[in-house]
């Protein structure tokens, strides 16, 4: 088998965009009840968001990477009171909000996964990890091709944003 | 009755127990991993089991097999609730133990019928 390594296009495919686009819109249409309004999508490190609660989920096989999760504190706690059926003037606590934002990125990585298994071909995937605090930038850790999928809910901006490691050729 | 749910994820164990309260089934208790809900196991008899897979320490799978080896466990009923809904995916939860899986994202009405559709067994 010749590797391919050298000349490894690491750009998300656009289907796998599509697809991540559609799992996105499946969890906040059935989970937190809300439609979401797709933006154009913007590769590369053009744009890196100013959100405040971030949860990141890594998959592994045939190609490897992260999906990560956006939100401001405000969205993330309209999530949180939607998902755990809160009263609207209820604070939930950092916890909850943590563990709504983990659960939120867990779904959408985990159907993307789903979505993107062929015979033979199940990636693995790792629990999510939440980031929470006051305006910080998430400084890429990885050499990966990233692609950020805006999002709008309400009076909200939500990205989710597609981030591939590797790619191992298929023959 | 007597419902155990096991989940890392304490916003899925609150939308799961919130349905079975709606659905009249008061008395359930909690795990955060595979490990915990065997525990909870080994501490009193439970009437129907819904596990999460992907979970630290023992995944649901693992915690499923350890189960099925238990004395007294091989019949309890098991609903799986993941996004894991590859093929190969339904086929291992199956082999492990599973009597019925839903996919997350899901809907109200989808995880009713599945725990009545388990309950019905
Ligand atoms: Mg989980």
């Amino acid at each position: 088998m010749a590797p391919s390594a050298t000349c490894a296009d690491l750009r998300p495919a656009l289907p796998m965009i599509e697809t991540l686009r559609d799992c996105t819109h499946a969890v906040f249409a059935t989970m937190v009840g809300t439609t979401l309004e797709a933006r154009t999508p913007l590769g590369g490190d053009a744009l890196r968001p100013r959100c405040n609660v971030v949860g990141t989920i890594g998959f592994g096989g045939s190609r490897s990477g992260l999906v990560v999760f956006y939100a401001t504190v405000e969205a993330a706690r309209h999530i949180t009171q939607t998902l755990l059926a809160l009263e609207t003037a209820a604070d939930p606590s950092q916890a909850e909000v943590a563990d709504a934002i983990g659960e939120i990125t867990n779904m959408i990585a985990g159907s993307f996964r789903t979505r993107m298994a062929t015979d033979g071909d199940l990636w693995a995937i790792s629990i999510p990890t939440v980031t929470m605090g006051s305006d910080f930038y998430i400084t890429p850790l990885t050499d990966g091709r990233r692609t950020l999928l805006p999002f709008r809910m309400q009076d909200h901006e939500l990205f989710v944003e597609l981030v591939i490691t590797t790619r191992t050729s298929r023959t | 009755m007597r419902f155990l749910v096991v989940d890392d994820s304490s916003t899925m164990r609150r939308i799961i127990i919130n349905t079975l309260h709606k659905l009249g089934h008061q008395d359930v208790v909690e795990a955060a991993n595979g490990r915990e809900g065997i525990d909870r196991v080994t501490e009193g008899p439970v009437d129907l089991i819904i596990t999460d897979w992907n979970m630290p320490e023992m995944n649901g799978i693992e915690f499923i097999r350890s189960l099925r080896a238990m004395n007294g466990q091989q019949q309890v009923p098991v609903l799986m609730v993941t996004t894991n809904a590859a093929k190969d995916d339904i086929v291992e939860a199956l082999r492990a133990g599973v009597n019925n899986y839903v996919v997350k994202p899901f809907t109200p009405d989808t995880i009713r019928e599945k725990i009545d559709a388990v309950m019905a067994r």
